[in-house]
């Protein structure tokens, strides 16, 4: 208890130094969104100081010291207000990324936590079954998917079962002609939409999973506890998973708190292949508009799930491992 | 009938894409119920892969290739894994060496004894506990050692654990493979106890694997001695002890000596050094002493809310140029804590270190090479202090250019020089191997050259033999007293076992808890022990001449 609360305090600091840092390091960067739209406006003609006024209002450009400024922000991130998009205009920055977050979060953390348990077990067992086909066939099966760089993998499925066969829609997170409901109907649209990036991404990040599970528990299987738990004559399934499994898996937790923590901000890719309006789609939009509001939530958002992602794997680590207990 | 009968056992291993071995050849071996028999032999000897065969537990690539093991009228050489699995109750135990890794880290010592009575359900539920208490109470340790984690249990606690585990099967043959080795000189001697009195209360039959035939003999009344895979001798321990048949036996047999005895000798080791300063050697690599002045090292408390840690409390000598003196003590005793404030790798938390004109305690990184260049250690353990990558040559090439500052083809002789000085000859040859291709006696050989390199005044040796076979370690002994003899260079030995103590050192220190409890010449103070914990460490060691002289012994 005292160590989980030991691991909220150290969360709770370290989340407001990424806050802080994403207020300052935008104000160190020479310019202002304002002159971004001011300088884009000058193309077309001069720009009189009462068009330059109206637009740094309506940009929301913050006055003040610094230090209201900061208390402002704190108190806007507090709120959740991240102000208005540039890009979606007038569109709060909080509605968009609450459109985008619940799609990543569902599609690409769903598909993460499940390649995890997927590839931990195919990777037991090929431990276990060690130098049998259930062995050979996963880990080169694993490592051959893992060689291929995602984003390739990613247009392989859209081109074949998407583009050629028809088989899978190739954009969007469900019909154009469906209204967001709880029917089964409306689900099952999802899920077919959610299909093949989901695919990509299991696919591509199962290998990795096999490949570490097994080679870490062909070590703990060697290990002298999991010896004398079969000369003492415990039955194979417990040797396996109470002693063999139960230990090689702490190290690859840690590999599983950072595959959670990239979940928000490492799907741009794929949402960008499969066009999925998720996190990463908003992000792609956000730079290429140099919608600053909105990449600053984003950043955020990206930060704080990382931050998440690891106190949620060292309360696990807590909960798996005596020894991180004390 | 025997309750197990080896019949021309043969292991071999199979390791994929390399020459397989016959670990154990063509062994025989009947064992009767409640015996107590030692297994003996030295590294590569195949006494461990034995004890393994015979309990089922060889894993691939070890494979038994031949032979029988019958174990109560069944032949379990062949049974398949669940009818084996139910046979271990009431069947074969094993005590593995490191009993401090022989548990689950993550599982508490109760869901241990709860795993084996559930795996084969002859402990009812609702007794599991009571009965787990019963088995600790066996091996001496509280019932408050079940909610705890192996993690929170010292390695002496930790070995009992497995010991009252292995019990819980209710065997009727126990084999100990090295059940103390990785243990601390005073607790190895406690679990033996311990593992005595249990065979004599329970009556079940005792294998110990060991390559220790002093604490064998101490222990078993029958000695079964293994080399090369096959078993060489097999007798009564008192006829072992006396009348040793084998000349292999007899080899093993003269390495173990009273290092309370008025006179010890130790076969291939000569005393060459002059004692207590009497004439000076040839050459007189050492004319600065290393003066130890109330040094005190405390470390911070390891977590928050305990206590500071007292390595050294106040320890003051005297190393004088070309003397050899020894530091003895249990492990924490502070002895390489020690070292490491002499090697300027630690610093004293209070008092002084000088070696010649340097406050060691005070050096920058520039003024240490200096330092090192004087005082140069050698490691326990030869088998991790060498990269394995490199070869010999490449391994002693480097200090010798960056302490004595030669090159290319003067680097080269200096190196081979290196390898004729500690004896491993013809030298063309060893410095072209690599690591793995050397011996452990011979790997050790290889450090000390390497500490050679920058022609030291003082060697600091840490346990230098303690992980060698005895047959190499009076070889290696032998080295550091011509490095004393011939080069006239110093030597602090560190080390738990007083009888090398008493063969390469004049001087000794004991610590304890830091303290130094006795120090003096070393002889007086092994021969005539002053303090009680001397006396203790003394004790410690095996002494089958004391067992059979004193007659109590079967």
């Amino acid at each position: 208890m005292r160590y989980a609360l030991r691991k909220l305090g150290l969360l709770v600091l370290t989340l407001w130094a990424a806050v802080t840092l994403n207020f300052v390091i935008p104000r160190l960067m020479p310019g202002s969104p304002a002159d971004a739209a001011i300088a884009k406006l000058a193309q077309n003609g001069p720009v009189t100081p009462s068009v330059q006024a109206a637009i740094e209002a309506q940009l929301g450009m913050p006055g003040g010291s610094i230090w209201d400024q900061y208390v402002a922000y704190l108190n806007n991130v507090i709120h959740l207000d991240f102000g208005v998009s540039y890009t979606f205009f007038p569109q709060q920055v909080s509605e968009l990324v609450a459109g985008a977050l619940p799609w990543t979060l569902i599609m690409v953390g769903a598909v993460t936590v499940i390649a995890f348990v997927l590839g931990t077990l195919i990777g037991i067992g090929a431990a276990w079954k060690r130098g049998t086909w259930m062995d050979s066939l996963p880990t080169v099966g694993g490592s051959f998917l893992s060689a291929f760089p995602y984003f390739w993998t990613a247009l392989l499925i859209v081109f074949f079962l998407g583009y050629v066969l028809g088989w899978f829609p190739t954009s969007g997170a469900y019909s154009a002609t469906a209204v967001p409901n709880l029917s089964w109907e409306f689900l099952g649209d999802v899920l077919y939409h959610a299909a093949l990036p989901a695919a990509t991404i299991l696919l591509t990040s199962l290998g990795g999973w096999i490949l570490g599970m097994r080679n870490t528990m062909i070590n703990t299987l060697g290990d002298d506890y999991v010896t004398f738990a079969e000369a003492n004559g415990l039955r194979g399934r417990t040797v396996a998973i109470r002693y063999a499994a139960r230990n090689a898996i702490l190290p690859n937790l840690t590999g599983f708190g950072m595959a959670l923590g990239g979940v928000v901000g490492g799907s741009l890719l794929v949402e960008q292949v499969f066009a999925y309006p998720g996190v990463g789609y908003l992000l792609f939009n956000a730079v290429t508009n140099q919608d600053f509001p909105l990449m600053q939530a984003l950043f955020l958002m990206i930060t704080v799930s990382v931050l998440l992602a690891n106190f949620l794997v060292e309360i696990l680590y807590g909960v798996l491992d005596p020894r991180t207990r004390r | 009938m025997s309750l197990l009968e080896i019949q021309d056992l043969s292991v071999v291993y199979e390791p994929r894409g390399a020459v397989p071995t016959h670990a154990v050849k063509n062994a025989s071996l009947s064992l009767e119920q409640g015996e107590f028999v030692g297994l003996v032999g030295e590294s590569g000897s195949g006494k461990s892969t034995l004890g393994f065969a015979v309990t089922r537990l060889a894993k691939a690539p070890a494979r038994i290739s031949g032979g029988r093991i019958v174990f109560d009228g069944t032949d379990i050489a062949h049974l398949d894994a669940e009818e084996l699995r139910t046979q271990r109750r009431g069947g074969f135990a094993m005590v593995l060496q490191s009993g401090m890794n022989a548990l689950n880290p993550v599982r508490t010592i109760a869901h241990h004894f709860g795993d084996i009575f559930a795996a084969h359900g002859h402990v009812p539920k609702a007794r599991r506990r009571q009965r787990a208490t019963e088995l600790l109470d066996k091996v001496q340790l509280p019932s408050t050692v079940l909610d705890r984690y192996p993690g929170e249990l010292s390695g002496g606690m930790r070995q009992r654990v497995s010991i009252a585990l292995a019990l819980s099967l209710e065997p009727r043959l126990m084999v100990f493979d090295e059940p103390t080795t990785a243990l601390d000189v005073l607790v190895q001697h406690a679990v033996m106890d311990t593992i005595r009195e249990l065979q004599a209360a329970e009556g079940f039959t005792a294998v110990l694997i060991s390559h220790d035939l002093g604490v064998v003999l101490e222990s078993a009344e029958r000695v079964v001695v293994m080399h090369d895979g096959e078993i060489v001798e097999d007798g009564a321990s008192r006829q072992i002890f006396s009348a040793p048949a084998h000349p292999y036996t007899q080899m093993l047999l003269s390495h173990y000596a009273d290092p309370r005895a008025e006179v010890v000798e130790l076969p291939g080791f000569e005393r060459k050094a002059p004692q207590d300063g009497a004439a000076r050697p040839e050459r007189a690599a050492a004319h600065d002493a290393i003066v130890v002045d109330h040094v005190s090292k405390v470390y911070p408390p390891p977590r928050r809310g305990e206590q500071a840690v007292t390595a050294v409390d106040d320890v003051s000598f005297r190393l004088e140029p070309g003397a050899a003196m020894a530091l003895v003590g249990q492990s924490g005793s502070g002895k390489s804590t020690i070292a490491k404030m002499i090697t300027g790798v630690e610093r004293p938390t209070s008092g002084t270190v000088t070696f010649g004109d340097l406050r060691v305690d005070r050096l920058r990184r520039r003024q240490l090479k200096t330092l090192h260049a004087d005082v140069q250690m050698v490691f326990q353990d030869p088998y991790s202090a060498l990269n394995p990558l490199h070869t010999v040559e490449y391994t002693l090439t480097r200090p010798v250019e960056n302490f004595a500052g030669l090159k290319g083809e003067a680097a080269r002789e200096r190196v081979l020089e290196l390898l004729e000085t500690v004896g491993l000859t013809p030298v063309e040859q060893y410095a072209a191997k690599l690591p793995h291709q050397l011996s452990g006696g011979q790997r050790q050989r290889v450090v000390i050259a390497r500490a050679l390199a920058s022609n030291p005044q003082v060697l600091i040796a840490d346990e230098p033999v303690s992980m060698l076979d005895v047959s190499l370690r009076a070889g290696v002994l032998g080295l550091l007293e011509d490095l004393r003899a011939g080069l006239g260079v110093s030597l602090l030995y560190i080390t738990h076992d007083l009888l090398s103590a008493r063969v390469v050192t004049d001087q000794i220190m004991v610590l304890h808890h830091g303290r130094v409890v006795e120090s003096g010449g070393t002889t007086q103070v092994l021969r005539f022990p002053e303090d009680a914990y001397t006396t203790q460490l003394l004790d410690a060691i095996p002494q089958p001449a004391r067992r059979f002289a004193d007659g109590q012994a079967s």
